[in-house]
């Protein structure tokens, strides 16, 4: 059974503005699957869909075989726990430091501050930000804030990590950076599945790459490349 | 908890104009309140007092006997409309009269019992029934005169009327006013904190985790400034108490319902406190559920 079934997934907005058509594809457990696509090709609208920040005009998303749409709103909380996800622009918390920053993914669950004096720093190491615990968002690269939002979507240990083009806004070797960590987490059973602009990253990993274009699905490759 | 005391404690700093507004005006909602029910409970406690006091007097002819006298007083009692009747005979009105007239010994000197007519209170269970009784009286043979004062515990009745009115509209007033400025804060800080309130949710927060810190910010502004108002009316009773603006002892307009008017207060402050929780309460719940929106 596959982790994450994107059936039929249509998006309208409006009466004539249709940004999905008809979308399906599906993400098996510990898959890295890049989407690739031109600017306004409907890639940030199925993160959304997954994460029930948008629901879709039909069709359906199931995670781990269960309805996302069918999930209370009350219980929306439990899939985004579920689901880590990076943004582009790193949603990060200005007035909280670095470590408030990735602990408000475990105090937003009433998880005991003792785990939270365990989890965070360990996230941190992973990310490599160990010695900037204690700085604020605006003291960090853009590079740096990307890895303080990876390390906060990891706090909860999520099935699956969704990058939403995490390296949209940092530069070239930030972006070397981020994706190292991607793999590596990849590497440790996760499932990724990653929004990107980027060929030279997808060329480079050589993974399974999904291409969409005009709200459909044009390829859909393993091992492929940006342009496939 | 501290951490919601930190948070609250923010929001005043990045909004303090706001804050203080609605502190201020929650403050005076409450002071309001405090003294509406104050005057409320004082004046429907001395009315009742006064009707309880109210009487007829009914004097009598000095040719008339006691005897008959007596024979009157048997029949009032046996009215249903009358509480209680006293027979005053000449002696004892003298001896009130001496009483009230103690300081005036040349007037004590010029007057003697039989100047005094006799006379039988009557006090009736019901304010509305005296004029009625009066009526009844005055045409009785041998009555001199009747004397009640109806019209000083109508006056009475009809301010605690006019004030009960005027309080409850100005109240609901400044009720709606309090609301509203809970309502408009908390609007603020949610279109402040947007963003975060977005993160947090993105990250998985749960609705109620989201929710509780502006609901706290509600309570606490209605519970702060509920608790000024209380220290504000405890400190007024106290001062009252001490001046003597009520005269000797305040406790007489209690004085059916058995209570200190310090403890009255106090009782009152635990209303206040209550009803400015409530009011954060009610505030905050429909700020969230009409501007939380992500």
């Amino acid at each position: 059974m596959s982790q994450i079934d994107f059936l039929n997934i249509t998006k309208q907005y409006g009466s004539d503005t249709e940004v999905l058509k008809d979308v399906s594809f599906s993400v098996d457990n510990g898959e890295f699957v890049f989407l690739v696509g031109p600017s306004g090709a409907g890639k940030s609208t199925l993160i959304k869909v997954l994460i029930r920040e948008e629901v879709p005009t039909s069709g359906d998303i199931l995670f781990n075989g269960e309805s996302v749409l069918q999930i209370p709103q009350t219980n929306i909380s439990d899939l985004r726990r579920r689901i880590g996800v990076v943004f582009q622009d790193f949603k990060l918390l200005e007035s909280k430091n670095i470590f408030d920053n990735v602990a408000v993914a475990l105090d937003v669950v009433d998880s005991d501050p003792g785990v939270i004096r365990n989890v965070v720093p360990n996230v941190l190491a992973m990310v490599g930000l160990s010695n900037k615990m204690y700085n604020y968002p605006k003291q960090l690269s853009g590079g740096e804030k990307q890895r303080v939002a990876i390390a906060r979507a990891l706090a909860h240990e999520p099935d699956v990590l969704v990058a939403d083009e995490p390296t949209g806004m940092i530069d070239p070797v930030a972006s070397e950076e981020v994706v190292d960590i991607l793999e590596k987490i990849h590497s440790l059973g996760t499932t990724v599945l990653m929004a990107t602009h980027s060929q030279a990253i997808v060329d480079r990993l050589k993974k399974r790459v999904i291409r969409i274009q005009d709200g459909i699905v044009k390829s859909d490759k393993m091992g492929g490349k940006y342009n496939d | 908890m501290t951490k919601i005391f930190e948070n609250i404690i923010s929001t005043i700093k990045k909004e303090k104009l706001l804050s203080i507004s609605n502190l201020l005006a929650m403050t005076v909602t409450f002071i309001v309140l405090g003294l509406f029910i104050e005057v409320i409970i004082y004046s429907q406690t001395a009315l009742k007092m006064l009707e309880q006091q109210a009487q007829i007097t009914v004097f009598f002819k000095d040719d008339v006997p006691e005897e008959r006298i007596m024979e009157l007083r048997a029949q009032f009692q046996g009215d249903g409309r009358i509480l209680d009747v006293t027979y005053v005979s000449k002696e004892d009105a003298f001896e009130i009269f001496k009483e009230i007239n103690k300081d005036e010994p040349v007037l004590l000197e010029s007057i003697s019992a039989n100047i005094l007519p006799a006379s039988l209170e009557v006090k009736s269970k019901n304010l509305s029934s005296l004029d009625e009784l009066a009526e009844e009286y005055q045409v009785i043979d041998g009555v001199e005169e009747v004397k009640y004062f109806e019209d000083v515990i109508e006056r009475f009745r009809y301010w605690s009327s006019v004030i009960y009115v005027v309080g409850i509209v100005t109240l609901f007033t400044l009720f709606v006013i309090s609301y509203s400025v809970i309502i408009v804060t908390l609007r603020t800080t949610i279109n402040n904190k947007g963003i975060e309130l977005e993160i947090l949710k993105l990250v998985g927060a749960t609705d109620r985790y989201v929710k509780k810190p502006l609901m706290y910010q509600g309570i606490f502004f209605g519970g702060l400034s509920a608790l000024i108002a209380s220290l504000f009316l405890i400190l007024g009773s106290v001062f009252t108490r001490l001046l003597g603006v009520f005269g000797a002892d305040p406790d007489i307009y209690l004085a059916s319902l058995k209570m200190d008017s310090l403890v009255f207060s106090v009782l009152l402050s635990v209303v206040l406190l209550l009803s400015g929780i409530l009011l954060g309460y009610l505030g905050s719940l429909t700020a969230v559920k009409k501007y939380l929106k992500y």
